[in-house]
């Protein structure tokens, strides 16, 4: 007599729902203070700069104040969350350009989104997938963030200006802002 | 060990005993295909696994079902003991290969790099197992001909049984979360046992500390697996010369200094062995001539090392900062290896041949590789 059982589920899938909420977006970037979190990457650092540069041009933006991970690998650490969230009204953070570190920079945004500040992260357009991916697992599918051109780390100095140039406006687009 | 009573578990299925057996074979394409549809599959078939003969796998273990073996809590997710054993009887494995593979998650728990993200990474790493130990004989693991290649279950189900974990568990499938630029043949499986009765040396987890008596797995992440031909020598300088040639290629460069793996055959450990080599002067001897000038590495790019990741780049780069060899006495020398460390050595093949290999590791770069002792074994001669 044959004994029917139920396949057993391998997954580590944590069915527990995320908070996948956006953190209120502010009416325009004027005056406000912007964190740029470096993941080390290579290039991370001036893409972070040129488009801190362009913001303050065309959106006025106040103060910008830099971080830098201790490992690109995985998400920032609770105490650096905790001292950005606190000293920044909108965080921006690059540059997720492998394998880890294009999941670990959206993992970041999340975080930041729930800590209450508004954030963009950057990946290289190589990574969508591993960013989409992270996002999902970390409750939030969909999240936006946004993607550049690949490759980042071997642009010269005006290669890098002209990618954070193109970026600005997707970028103010995931802030929710207009002007 | 207990025996475990279900409806599956008895001598004639493990026999395969009597007339071939009569099955519905539409159910069994249908059970095979659920896997695929479900994703939880490498890209082979698996072995459909029930509650009951998921139980056969618990009772190997004195862990709770919940224990976590590695938690990777920037992917909200941890191993358990239920889902090492979910997939390893998926994988293949036979509940008694259980401890073996549990060992396998605790070890990859103690390397830096699979709780950190490295298996999402381009580089593209695989888990290796060494096994150590009586528990290879009982179980039959082979570690005598054709070691990284296919035929004997419990190499093969071992590996695979990681692999399908980091899949399944943590969710790291390609071209999603794993984001490996070639990856290596390596992630399907990998598994190995030291050929400990034809090594001229102590075995791997006795020069560890451990007894003889006692069973180990070690592990790390290798990024390949590089085989050496030296059929000829039998000076113990020249054979070393030739495997610090291959451990010191500069293609495997990424960080400031390298690591390996060397999995020596009996016959090129007693080349050693019998010159009066031991593990540690071959270390000693790599080591120390695991050198480049300055100018072969300027040749391809790789003379200076990245400010902050200090991953290794040309000179001319705008993140590049020196070296630690640039202060030193000899700036044009600049060694491969922190330490002897740095190079593990494992003897494992057939006797029959002057043929290695270097497994390239990810893992460690001036220690040991993370080693635990297998809990759970039955007693010798059950």
């Amino acid at each position: 007599m044959a004994v029917l059982e139920k396949l057993v589920d391998p997954t580590g899938f944590d069915r527990r729902a995320g908070d996948a909420t956006l953190t209120p977006r502010p009416p325009s970037l004027r005056g406000l203070t912007v964190g740029l979190l470096d993941n080390t990457k290579a290039n991370a650092g001036p893409l972070l700069s040129e488009i801190a540069a362009e913001l303050r041009r065309s959106y006025g933006i106040g103060a910008t104040r830099e971080y830098a991970k201790d490992y690109f690998g995985t998400p920032v650490k609770d105490e650096l969350l905790k001292r950005i969230a606190d000293e920044c009204d909108v965080v921006i953070t690059a540059v997720g350009d492998c394998g880890s570190c294009s999941a670990a920079t959206v993992a970041d945004g999340i975080l930041f989104e729930r800590a209450g500040v508004p954030a963009v992260s950057i990946v290289s357009d190589s990574f969508l997938m591993s960013g989409r991916a992270m996002a999902k697992v970390q409750g939030f599918p969909g999240f936006a963030f946004l993607a550049v051109r690949h490759p980042v780390a071997s642009l010269d100095t005006e290669q890098i200006r002209e990618r954070a140039r193109d970026a600005v406006p997707d970028l103010v687009r995931i802030l929710g802002v207009e002007g | 060990m207990a025996d475990v009573s279900t409806a599956v578990t008895d001598t004639d299925v493990r026999a395969g005993a009597g007339e071939p057996p009569l099955v519905d074979g539409a159910e069994i394409r249908r059970v095979i295909e659920y896997y695929y549809q479900q994703d939880w599959t490498d890209g082979l078939p698996v072995v459909p696994v029930t509650e009951s003969y998921l139980a056969e796998f618990l009772a190997r273990t004195s862990l709770e079902p919940d224990a976590v073996l590695l938690a990777m809590p920037h992917l909200n997710r941890a191993c358990t003991v239920r889902l090492a054993a979910a997939n390893a009887a998926m994988a293949g494995c036979l509940p008694e290969y259980f401890p073996v593979v549990v060992a396998a998650w605790e070890v990859l728990a103690l390397d830096p790099y699979p709780r950190t993200g490295i298996w999402q990474s381009t580089t593209g790493t695989a888990p290796v197992t060494i096994v150590n130990g009586p528990v290879r004989n009982e179980i039959g693991l082979n570690s005598r001909g054709n070691i990284f290649g296919s035929g004997f279950r419990a190499n093969a189900t071992i590996g695979r049984a990681i692999r399908l974990g980091a899949l399944n568990i943590f969710g790291i499938h390609p071209h999603l979360l794993d984001q490996a630029t070639q990856a290596t043949p390596a992630k399907y499986t990998c598994c190995i046992a030291e050929n400990e009765e034809e090594s001229p040396w102590e075995p791997l987890h006795v020069e560890h500390g451990l007894d003889a008596a006692d069973s180990a797995v070690t592990g790390t992440v290798i990024r390949s697996c590089m085989h050496i031909e030296a059929r000829h020598t039998h000076v113990p300088e020249q054979l070393a010369l030739d495997i610090t040639n291959s451990i010191t290629r500069t293609g495997a460069l990424i960080h400031e200094f390298s690591s390996a793996l060397l999995v020596l055959s009996p016959e090129h450990a007693h080349v050693f062995a019998s010159a009066g080599w031991s593990k540690d002067d071959i270390r000693r001897f790599i080591h120390e001539h695991a050198v480049h000038s300055r100018a072969q590495l300027a040749a391809v790019g790789k003379d200076a090392i990245s400010r902050q990741t200090h991953w290794r780049l040309p000179a001319d780069h705008p993140d590049a900062i020196p070296d630690r060899a640039s202060a030193g006495e000899d700036p044009d020398r600049v060694p491969m290896l922190l330490s002897p460390d740095a190079v593990q050595i494992v003897v494992a093949g057939a006797n029959n041949a002057g043929v290695s290999a270097i497994m390239e590791v990810f893992g460690p770069r001036d220690s040991a590789l993370p080693m635990v002792k297998i809990r759970d074994l039955p007693p010798r001669g059950n």
